[in-house]
C-alpha cells in the first residue's frame, strides 16, 4: 500500500485525492493481472487440443490468477492469534498462506514459455511475448513493493530500450532460414548455455 | 530483530488530549538511540523471477534450437547484469533511529512513531516528511550506489494505525491511537531496502517499544466535600473559623486578633471593637476504590473500563483541588493500594497503579485488613464498582460501619441476555431484584449509590452530593 497523505486527505478535494490514492494502489495490481492474462492469451493462441499444451494453459491461468489474488490480498492482515478459529477462518488463513508462499509468477512464466514453445517458430510474436513477460514481472514488483512506477521505469528506461533492441535482433536473426544444422547452430547453443551460466553467476550471492 | 537500547522520556501533559488538535501536529518525538545494524543483502523476488525468465528462455532456446527464445531472455539478462555490476556498493551497516512523540498517552489520543535510517557513521537527521522518496548514500562505499527504503508497520494488539502502514522513504512517521487502556506493545516496523535496480534486498525488523495508554479521565469539575475536614490547609471551606477568604460573621475583639480584621462599621454601631471571622480552608483525604474483579460488558465500555475512567477523572479533579488522593484497586479479595498524596506526580502514580488492574489476581494486601496509610481515618472513599462481588459489597458495609464516608458510583452497564425461555427470564428477573436489593441495602446504611453510564460527566450523578458538604452519621 503506498503512502496516503493525511493532511491532503483533510483538505478540500479530499475525494479526488482519495480516488487518486486508490488508483495508485489498485492500478499496478490490476495492470499486473491484465499483463499476465495478455501473455497467457498471446502464447496460447491458437489453442492446442489436449495433452501438455492444455495442462500448461491451465497451469498458466491458475498461476496468473493466484498471483493477482496475492497482490489484491496483500494488505489483508492475519489475526494476532490462531486460537479457537472457526473452520471457515482456518480455511481462509490456509488459502492466504498458500497464496503468499508459492512463487506464482515464476510458475506463470514457466507455463507461458512452455505454451509458446508448443507453437512452430514465431519470431516476432515471441519477441512481443518477451516484452510482455518482462513488463509483467516489472509491474508485479511495483505492485507488491509499492514503488513509484514513474521513478522506477525512468531508471530502467535505458536498459529496457536496449533489451527491446535485442529482442528485435533475436527475432530478426531467427527469421534468417538456417541452411543446415552446422557450426552456426552449435555455436548458438554454446553461447546460450554460457549465457545461462553467466546469468546464474550474476545473481547467486557470493 | 533489534531492541531499542534506551528511551529518554519526555513529560506528558496532565490534561486530556485536546479533541480539536489535528493529527498532523504531534510535535517532535522523544530521542531514542539505536545501534548500528548489519544489513544482509540477498536477491529479491524480482531477481528470482527475472532469473527464471532468463534461464527458461535460454534453456528452451538450446533444447528446441529456437534463437528467438534466447532473445526473449535478453531484457532479463541485461537487468540482472546491471544489478550484479552495482552490487559492490551495497552498505553492510546502517543506523536506524526510532522516536516516539509520547511514551504515555490517553485512550484515543493520537501519537506517532518516527523512524529514520541513515548510513553508518552519518548523523541521523530529523525525520523528513513521510512519503518523500528517499535515497541513501552508501556507507563507506566507493560507487555511491543509491538505495530505496520502505517502512512497513505491523501494529501490535489494540493499536489502531491512523495513517498508512507502509511508507516509502528514508524517514517515516506512523500515527496511531490506542482505544483501550493498558500497556501496549506498538508492534514491529520492517525496513526493506532495495538497490538501484531492485534486484538486491535487505530486510530488518525493529521491535517498537511498549507504550502506556492511560484511561481517558472522565469529566468532573465539582467535588464532594466532607462536612468534617482534617486540620490541614486546603481549598475547601470548613465549618470552623480560620484564616480563609470566605466571610462567616462578626465577633467581639479579643487581644491577639489582627488589627486588619477589625470591622469598623460594626464596632461603631456596637460601641465595642468587632472583628470579621472567616471560614477555615481545609483539604481532605480522598481514597478512590476501584473494583477490578468484575469486568462485565462490552470491551471498551465494560465495568472496569468505566471504573478506571471514573477514578482517573476523580483523581484529577480532587488533586486539582489540592486534596490528598490515594487509590485502592480491589481484585478477588486482594488489593493494590497507593497512599494518598498531593501534586501532579501523584496523578501519574495513581494511573500507573490503576494500569496494574489488568494483571489479574492481586497478590498485594488483604482487602479487609488495609493499613491506615492506605485508608486514613476520616477519608472520603469513592468506590467505582458494578457491585457484583459479594465480598466487595460486604467490605463496603464494613467500611461504612467503621465510620468512613462512602459514595458508590455504580458502573454496571450490562445485563444478562434476554431469552424467551421461562427459566431464563425468571433468572434474569431474580438477578435484577438481587442487584436492586444490594443497592437498597447500601442506601439504607447511609451509603449513596449513584449510577453512571460512562458518557455523561461525573458531575451529573454526583450533583446532589456536591452542592453541600457530605455529612456522615455514625
Amino acid at each position: 500500500m503506498t503512502a496516503i497523505d493525511d493532511a491532503a486527505a483533510a483538505a478540500p478535494g479530499a475525494a479526488a485525492t482519495a480516488r487518486g490514492s486508490l488508483l495508485s494502489v489498485a492500478g499496478p495490481r490490476l495492470a499486473a493481472v491484465l499483463l499476465g492474462a495478455a501473455c497467457v492469451a498471446w502464447s496460447a493462441a491458437p489453442p492446442g487440443h489436449g495433452g501438455w499444451p492444455e495442462v500448461a494453459l491451465i497451469v498458466a491461468i491458475i498461476a496468473v490468477t493466484a498471483g493477482g489474488l496475492r497482490l489484491a490480498l496483500a494488505d489483508v492482515p492475519e489475526p494476532d492469534d490462531a486460537y479457537l478459529l472457526s473452520g471457515w477462518m482456518r480455511s481462509w488463513l490456509n488459502f492466504l498462506a498458500l497464496l503468499r508462499t508459492l512463487a506464482w509468477e515464476e510458475i506463470a512464466v514457466a507455463a507461458v514459455l512452455w505454451l509458446q514453445v508448443q507453437h512452430p517458430g514465431r519470431p516476432w510474436p515471441t519477441a512481443a511475448l518477451g516484452a510482455g513477460l518482462t513488463a509483467y514481472l516489472l509491474i508485479t514488483h511495483i505492485a507488491e513493493t509499492g514503488a513509484d512506477p514513474a521513478r522506477m521505469l525512468r531508471r530502467h528506461a535505458k536498459l529496457l530500450a536496449i533489451g527491446a533492441c535485442l529482442l528485435a535482433l533475436a527475432a530478426g536473426f531467427a527469421m534468417i532460414p538456417a541452411a543446415t544444422p552446422g557450426a552456426g547452430a552449435s555455436l548458438l547453443r554454446v553461447l546460450a548455455a554460457a549465457a545461462v551460466i553467466a546469468a546464474a553467476a550474476l545473481v547467486i550471492p557470493a | 530483530m533489534i531492541k531499542i537500547a534506551h528511551i529518554e522520556r519526555t513529560p506528558a501533559s496532565l490534561d486530556p488530549p485536546d479533541p480539536t488538535s489535528a493529527p498532523g501536529h504531534l510535535g517532535p518525538s522523544s530521542q531514542v538511540r539505536a545501534d548500528e545494524i548489519a544489513i544482509r543483502w540477498r536477491p529479491s523476488r524480482h531477481a528470482r523471477r527475472l532469473l527464471t525468465l532468463a534461464a527458461g528462455g535460454l534453456l528452451l532456446a538450446v533444447v528446441f534450437r529456437r534463437p528467438e527464445l534466447a532473445g526473449l531472455a535478453a531484457p532479463a539478462l541485461l537487468l540482472l547484469g546491471a544489478g550484479r555490476a552495482t552490487r559492490g556498493g551495497l552498505p553492510g551497516r546502517l543506523t536506524v533511529r526510532v522516536g516516539l512523540t509520547s511514551t504515555r498517552i490517553y485512550e484515543g489520543e493520537p501519537a506517532a512513531v518516527d523512524v529514520v535510517v541513515s548510513g553508518a557513521g552519518e548523523t541521523a537527521g530529523v525525520a523528513a516528511e513521510a512519503g518523500v522518496p528517499g535515497t541513501l548514500g552508501a556507507a563507506g562505499g566507493s560507487s555511491g550506489a543509491r538505495f530505496d527504503a520502505r517502512w512497513a508497520l505491523e501494529p501490535g494488539r489494540g493499536v489502531e494505525p491512523g495513517s498508512a502502514t507502509a511508507v516509502n522513504g528514508q524517514a517515516a512517521r506512523f500515527t496511531f491511537a490506542i482505544e483501550r487502556w493498558g500497556k501496549r506493545k506498538l508492534g514491529t516496523v520492517t525496513l526493506t531496502l532495495h538497490d538501484h535496480w531492485r534486484l538486491a534486498e535487505g530486510r530488518v525488523a525493529l521491535a517498537l517499544p511498549a507504550i502506556d495508554c492511560y484511561p481517558a479521565p472522565a469529566l468532573q469539575r465539582t467535588e464532594v466535600v466532607l462536612s468534617k475536614l482534617p486540620n490541614r490547609l486546603g481549598e475547601h471551606r470548613a465549618r470552623v473559623p480560620g484564616d480563609g477568604t470566605e466571610f462567616t460573621g462578626v465577633r467581639e475583639y479579643v487581644p491577639g486578633d489582627r488589627q486588619r480584621a477589625i470591622n469598623w462599621a460594626a464596632s461603631t454601631r456596637l460601641g465595642r471593637l468587632q472583628v470579621n471571622t472567616f471560614a477555615a480552608e481545609r483539604s481532605q483525604d480522598v481514597v478512590l476504590l476501584v473494583d477490578a474483579t468484575s469486568d462485565v460488558g462490552e470491551p471498551g465500555r465494560s465495568a472496569l473500563d468505566l471504573g478506571l475512567r471514573g477514578a482517573s477523572g476523580a483523581a484529577r479533579a480532587y488533586l486539582a483541588a489540592r486534596d490528598r488522593v490515594g487509590v485502592i484497586s480491589y481484585q478477588w479479595g486482594g488489593a493494590h493500594w497507593l497512599a494518598p498524596s498531593l501534586g501532579r506526580r501523584q496523578f501519574y502514580r495513581i494511573v500507573d497503579a490503576l494500569l496494574q488492574s489488568d494483571t489479574g489476581f492481586a497478590r498485594g494486601a488483604v482487602f479487609s485488613r488495609l493499613p491506615r496509610a492506605a485508608l486514613p481515618p476520616g477519608a472520603l472513599v469513592v468506590a467505582f464498582s458494578p457491585l457484583l462481588d459479594g465480598r466487595f459489597v460486604e467490605s463496603l458495609r464494613d467500611m461504612r460501619e467503621r465510620g468512613f464516608s462512602l459514595i458508590v458510583v455504580d458502573v454496571l452497564n450490562a445485563e444478562p441476555p434476554r431469552r424467551r425461555a421461562f427459566a431464563d427470564s425468571a433468572a434474569r428477573r431474580i438477578w435484577t431484584l438481587e442487584q436492586d436489593a444490594i443497592r437498597f441495602s447500601l442506601r439504607e446504611l447511609g451509603v449513596p449509590v449513584v449510577a453512571w453510564d460512562g458518557v455523561t460527566p461525573l458531575d451529573l450523578p454526583l450533583a446532589p452530593y456536591t452542592r453541600r458538604p457530605l455529612v456522615t452519621r455514625r
